[in-house]
């Protein structure tokens, strides 16, 4: 019993050691805090691309006569550890201004802890309208909450703005059937009922779907979903799932000889080298951003010049331009605002029209509840020889669609 | 005298928990209300496997009662306080209800069950959109407890432990013990002894999920949401189960040390490695059940005799 009380003994000094020291703190800096999932691509990405940010602002002369100071911590996608990361960074190591976020349970976790700070909050992530834009509430208590990502339903009605945009100017497309395939979580679930709400209500499309287990929560099976897929001859075949789900998705669609006239992915990342895939021939996705963007945005093609030369490998997922965006707007809006005071940055972040990568100018505009929602619509792309091309909106497109999807041989 | 110290000691930790607000920041406090949310978890999965019994539905009942209290509040407009003994009654019922059918099981039969109801309960939960909120889950529009207050949410979390630690004493110290250890080591003997084996597990299995449903409550009521990925997730099974094997099964101190060291290893890597922690973690888990698998207290209590024979 002694030994065990010794054991507790040096426990609680190690605990009181690890929580009261920290991270190595630099003196007369503006921190921020990043609040990312590390284990994931887009956490890791993500990070990356805003330490990125953070180098070429502090090269450039920093904001107000002093060094930007990113501090990580990584929330490992539950609530209770993302709470836990707000807490540390807001009374230990004091940051400014929180950046980060991907999934929708994780950002639950922290909103409690936000609004007892009150700091300004960058998002990157959580599209989940049902619970993270109720949570967060209406304006006032939400304004210290700037959301870049947009809304579950801010996606669904972009969707189906370019469809009918593409169809219009390409007629040789043309849908009527759509069929979903969503993996059962929250994120496909919340797919699902955009889909069904903005592609179904006027009738001017049949909608059907099926829910699948996604390979990332040990599923990997799409037999049955892709047989439902086939039996209902679809023109448009969407699946939202996660990057796990991607490949095998399209091997098991070719042992079926599946090949709809769009098949169409929208997981929030790729797995990187996917495009060297045969199997990835003119696969459209949903997303934000791509490396063809490069060709006619000079912002887009700095990010990926300096994060390629700095990381050693490509920007697989769009939370890394995203993440990027976010730190030059915190950066540039405290410049505005001369401080990092929540009120008056608030009122200068209102202000923002940053240029980004993404190929759009960010600005800040009331969503169905809050008042600070940065970007609205997502692009439709397609994997043309092993890049993504932007196809819609036209004013970003990067090349004419290839359709249909080819059968396969 | 070493008795009198011991006491001493247990009654310094007890007012430093308490106190443990007035000298803590919120940080530290999180950390410490993570800790023991699992900490408790990992004594009330103990509290059964006394009885030979291996469950794996630890997150299955933690879910329900995590369900049952935000819905409690939500839908019936329940007082928050009430609604987490409310989750603890709802866990039990249910575990009462499904005891009468699974505790015939046995060995890996009654884990496997176990297992797969917590997966029904998501199902369940994920299917019952308009009730349940479906995949995305439920939020609490008024926010969470006590206005998200650190000190009052790490002492809820408290309270929760020591309902948590009481129950497990009282197994520990009552004829609870003589009857689940003797069903642990022989059925036939404990039965042909006058223990009536069907209703001391009922009984073991309905306090745990209880306690496993209290904390559930507690949970959602400190974060103001449920989602059925969040509240199911297999990390309330597993997590428990690998603090009480390296603390030590069998007693209450064991998933205490447990959960104390883990839990501190845990977030310690998180700060020093945060790009690849988990795979140290894993792998430090598998090396501890590898190598002890008998768990901490055990490997101390031969150290600790010999220094009691010495001394004496």
């Amino acid at each position: 019993m002694k030994r065990m009380m010794l054991v507790l003994a040096v426990l609680v000094l190690f605990a009181g050691s690890a929580f009261a020291q920290g991270t190595t703190k630099l003196e007369g800096t503006i921190k921020l805090g990043g609040i990312w999932t590390l284990a994931d691509i887009t956490g890791k990405q993500g990070s990356a691309a805003a330490q990125l940010a953070v180098d070429e602002i502090n090269a450039a002369g920093g904001v107000l006569g002093k060094k930007l100071e990113l501090i990580v911590v990584d929330d490992e996608g539950k609530a209770d550890k993302a709470a836990a990361a707000v807490e540390k960074l807001a009374t230990v190591d004091k940051v400014d201004v929180f950046v980060g976020g991907m999934a929708s349970g994780a950002e639950l976790g922290k909103i409690p802890a936000f609004k007892k700070y009150g700091k300004v909050v960058m998002s990157t992530g959580a599209a989940g309208s049902a619970t993270v834009e109720k949570a967060l509430g209406p304006s006032p208590e939400s304004d210290f909450y700037f959301h870049l990502h947009p809304w579950d339903y801010n996606q669904g009605a972009s969707y189906a703005e370019g469809w009918d945009a593409i169809q219009k100017k390409y007629p040789q497309i043309q849908i009527k059937k759509i069929f979903l395939a969503y993996e059962e979580g929250a994120f496909g679930k919340s797919s699902w009922d955009a889909t069904k709400v903005l592609f179904g209500s006027d009738k001017r499309y049949t909608i059907d779907g099926a829910s699948f287990k996604s390979a990332l929560l040990g599923g990997g099976d799409y037999t049955a979903v892709l047989e439902a897929a086939k039996a209902f001859k679809p023109d448009l075949f969407i699946w939202a799932g996660y990057d796990a789900d991607a490949l095998p998705m399209l091997e098991q669609a070719k042992a079926m000889k599946f090949s709809p006239g769009i098949y169409l992915g929208a997981p929030p990342g790729w797995p990187i080298g996917f495009g060297s895939s045969k199997l990835a021939r003119n696969v459209m996705l949903y997303g934000m951003w791509s490396p063809a963007i490069n060709d006619i945005n000079p912002v887009s093609a700095k990010f990926y010049k300096n994060y390629i030369a700095k990381y050693r490998e490509e920007p697989a997922t769009y939370f890394a331009p995203l993440a990027y965006s976010a730190v030059y707007i915190v950066a540039e809006g405290i410049k505005a605002a001369g401080t990092t005071e929540t009120g008056p940055l608030v009122k200068a972040l209102e202000q923002t029209k940053y240029v980004s990568p993404l190929g759009e100018v960010i600005t800040f505009k009331p969503s169905n509840i809050i008042k600070h929602q940065g970007i609205t619509r997502q692009k439709i792309l397609q994997w043309q020889n092993g890049i993504q091309e932007v196809i819609w909106p036209f004013e970003t497109a990067t090349a004419e669609p290839v359709y249909p999807f080819p059968a396969w041989k | 005298m070493n008795r009198t110290l011991v006491r001493i000691l247990l009654i310094l930790i007890a007012v430093a928990a308490v106190a443990l607000p007035a000298f803590a920041g919120d940080y530290p406090l999180q950390v410490a209300r993570n800790i023991m949310l699992y900490m408790a978890l990992a004594i009330s999965w103990d509290m059964l496997l006394r009885s030979g019994q291996i469950s794996f539905g630890i997150a299955g009942l933690f879910g329900i009662g995590a369900y049952a209290a935000i819905l409690g509040v939500v839908r019936a407009g329940m007082p928050t306080w009430l609604s987490i003994p409310f989750a603890a009654v709802f866990a039990a019922l249910v575990a009462f209800l499904i005891g009468f059918v699974i505790l015939r099981l046995r060995a890996m039969y009654f884990s496997i069950v176990t297992l797969a109801l917590g997966e029904i309960f998501r199902i369940i939960v994920h299917n019952l959109h308009d009730f349940t909120g479906g995949p995305e889950g439920v939020v609490m529009q008024q926010g969470v407890m006590f206005g998200g207050n650190a000190s009052k949410l790490y002492w809820l979390v408290l309270a929760g432990l020591l309902v948590a630690i009481a129950a497990s004493y009282w197994f520990e110290k009552s004829r609870i013990h003589f009857a689940l250890t003797a069903i642990r080591n022989n059925e036939i003997s404990a039965k042909s002894s006058g223990v009536d084996i069907f209703r001391w597990l009922l009984l073991a299995f309905v306090v745990t999920s209880a306690i496993q449903g209290m904390l559930g409550g507690i949970f959602v009521m400190s974060y103001g949401f449920a989602a059925p990925d969040v509240v199911f997730s297999a990390d309330f099974t597993l997590l428990p189960l690998a603090m009480a094997l390296l603390g030590g099964v069998y007693s209450t101190r064991g998933p205490i040390f447990g959960a104390i060291l883990l839990g501190l290893v845990a977030e310690w890597l998180k700060l020093k490695i945060p790009y690849g922690h988990l795979v140290v973690y894993g792998i430090m888990i598998i090396i501890v059940i590898l190598f002890m698998p008998q768990g901490l207290k055990n490997l101390l209590k031969p150290a600790a005799k010999r220094a009691e024979g010495r001394s004496a």
